[in-house]
């Protein structure tokens, strides 16, 4: 089963965004690592570090079933990223995404959260590491799988 | 020292209904409170209500988890519940995981973690969830001491509201300096009895205000925790003084018995085996009350409200236009592990929704087998405690009662309850002349003189009927088996009716 949808809609706008951000201001790395390390920090706040880590290595390992390319990544004991590799590239916001493994990570995590936690208390999550334009004109995340 | 000397304490809403009424009217804001439980206990329910109703962005929460439930699945589960909004997550309410400090630190350093948090944000409410697993780790007593009175006045300080929620035993209460320094201490308990589970809640301890003392039981529905207090929510409710207003049943010849019917705001027990009409009385009762526009309620516990009006209908009386008129409300409350204080809640509400006048509980004995076995024991007590609640409001109840049929007794009730109520009317039947009869007595009005006749009646389409003058020509009526009297002119002795009737 792959990445919702939903989920890899609601990954590309933060990815873009901090492609945006990137552009705008010093680069800090890959949009991915931005995206995951923006979560890690707002996530891990609440569900602690172990909690995050629980999460984090979960949907590394549903996002390696669609992206070969993740084989090398892991998620380390404080729940950081290492080893993306490749993917730790620019993010291209105009390719098709089918292939990039960092954008099914973070949809992964996503549908992670949404499972859980359900779509609005998600999303009131992620306002609080991405300004609300991020999410507007986004339709509903629909379907159960994360 | 003058009131407007006095500092004011402002109280805060729990957030859960009934209880700021047990507490005297809300938390004392800035206080430092404990909810303690076992688990499954609603502990952390109850703290999720009280921020939910409180935070804002102007006054967030800041909720801390340790160990125990994780935070991710805590939250999964409580925004199942009604109150749970999540557009108050993070800007009002933040919940902050304190795990990995609380198991790679001391003491000292989660009082610094936690000390940062709130300086940062300024909460209005701190909620740590759960606290004992913070203060597990072997420490000295003194350690201990320190932390919870550093964190305490540090909090108070802060001008926060706390709880900190934890799973105690109640032999822990002794000797423990959490206890000590909290202002309030909830004690959330659930206890088996028989095949029932009953939830109670203490307030052991509240300082700077009065609580309702006592166990006051609680249920967790979708809509969160829901306390019932004891006194029913009445108790700064100034008793109504007495009416001189009489009720009557509809029914001429018992009304003149009871000095032109009962007065406002009495208990009236029927009382009487089965068959002998009580449900009948209490029916009139209820429909001549509609007639005069006094709105009525019906608890019943032994037949659906639909039969009970159908069964009314036989006797020419119409129930279906009041309840549809919003005059009439038949509560049909039977799950099987009420308290009393959740049926009262129940018949308050119906009491308060129509404006009712009059109450029928249709029976006690219906009543009790719908309580939870352990609130069966404190009936009597509980029926005072509600008799009162309701009469001081002004409402009259009439009640019905099944009484074991004795020819060697005349018992009024099985429940010894006759002191809690002002009038007895009681129904038997009687042998006479190779007839099983009815006989009807006003044993007691505690407002005024009663006609003191025993009179014959009929169960017929209209209701009860008394038929002819009291009966004189028997004696030993209420032993069950009279024996005839050689006195055989009713008219030689002037009836107790018209005595009374010439009163009024």
């Amino acid at each position: 089963m792959t990445a919702t949808p939903g989920m890899r809609d609601l990954a590309h706008r933060l990815l873009a965004y901090e492609v945006g951000e990137g552009m705008s201001s010093e680069p800090v790395g890959s949009p991915t690592l931005c995206v995951y390390e923006k979560l890690r920090q707002c996530l891990g706040e609440f569900v602690g570090a172990t909690g995050f880590q629980s999460l984090a290595i979960r949907a590394l390992t549903l996002a390696r079933s669609e992206a070969p390319s993740l084989s090398a990544a892991r998620v380390t004991a404080d729940g950081s990223l290492q080893g993306l590799g490749e993917i730790g590239t620019p993010f291209d916001v105009d390719k098709n995404q089918a292939g990039d493994g960092g954008a099914i990570l973070i949809a992964r995590l996503l549908g992670l959260l949404r499972l859980f936690l359900g779509e609005a208390l998600t999303l009131s999550l992620l306002r609080t590491a991405w300004p609300g334009e991020v999410f507007e004109d986004r339709n509903s995340a629909h379907g159960r799988s994360a | 020292m003058s009131t407007q000397d006095k500092v004011k304490i402002n109280k805060l809403p729990t957030g859960v209904p009934g209880l700021d009424e047990i507490m005297g009217g809300g938390l004392p804001e800035f206080s430092f409170n404990i909810i303690a439980g076992a688990p499954g206990s609603g502990k952390t329910t109850l703290a999720h209500q009280f921020v939910f109703a409180n935070a804002s962005p102007e006054r967030p929460a800041l909720y801390f988890t340790v160990l125990g439930e994780s935070a991710i699945k805590m939250l999964r589960y409580q925004q199942q519940y009604t109150f749970f909004d999540p557009a108050k997550l993070p800007d009002s309410i933040r919940f902050i995981n304190l795990s990995q400090l609380v198991l790679e630190k001391d003491l000292g350093a989660v009082l610094e973690g936690i000390t940062r948090e709130v300086e940062k944000v300024s909460p209005a409410m701190v909620i740590v969830d759960s606290f004992r697993t913070m203060v597990r780790k072997p420490q000295s007593d003194m350690e201990l001491q320190s932390f919870i009175q550093r964190l305490a006045l540090f909090l108070a300080s802060w001008q926060a509201t706390t709880f900190l929620i934890g799973e105690y035993a109640e032999d822990e209460l002794r000797d423990n300096p959490i206890f000590t320094v909290a202002d309030g201490l909830f004690w959330l308990r659930q206890t088996p009895e028989r095949n029932s589970i009953v939830r109670k809640l203490q307030i052991i301890k509240l300082r700077g205000q009065d609580s309702v003392p006592g166990l006051h039981t609680f249920r967790i529905t979708d809509a969160g925790v829901q306390a019932f207090s004891r006194t029913f929510g009445l108790s700064g409710h100034v008793k109504d003084p007495p009416s001189q207003r009489r009720l009557c049943f509809g029914i001429p010849e018992l009304d003149k018995m009871l000095g032109g019917g009962v007065r406002e705001g009495d208990s009236v027990l029927v009382a009487g085996s089965s068959g002998t009409g009580k449900s009948v009385l209490a029916t009139q009762f209820i429909a001549e009350g509609i007639r005069h526009g006094e709105p009525g309620i019906v608890a019943v516990f032994e037949e659906r409200p639909q039969a009970y009006a159908e069964r009314a209908s036989t006797l020419g009386l119409d129930l279906e236009t009041p309840q549809k008129d919003g005059k009439l409300t038949i509560l049909y409350l039977r799950p099987l592990d009420l308290s009393v204080d959740e049926t009262m809640h129940s018949i308050l509400d119906a009491v308060q929704k129509i404006g009712a006048k009059r109450l029928v509980i249709d029976s006690l004995a219906g009543f009790e087998m719908a309580l939870s076995p352990g609130f069966r024991a404190d009936f009597r007590e509980s029926l005072y405690r509600m008799i009162f609640a309701l009469t001081g409001i002004g409402v009259t109840i009439l009640s019905t009662v099944e009484v074991d049929e004795s020819f060697t007794e005349f018992p009024f009730s099985t429940y010894s309850i006759s002191f809690l109520t002002d009038d007895i009317i009681r129904l038997r039947y009687v042998s006479i002349d190779g007839q099983l009869r009815k006989i009807m007595v006003v044993i007691k009005m505690r407002g005024g003189n009663h006609a003191k006749d025993i009179r014959e009646y009929e169960i017929t389409d209209k209701g009860v009927v008394i038929l002819g003058k009291r009966l004189t020509e028997y004696q030993g009526l209420i032993s069950g088996i009279p024996v005839h009297s050689l006195r055989s002119d009713p008219t030689e002795e002037p009836s107790q009716d018209a005595e009374v009737e010439n009163k009024h």
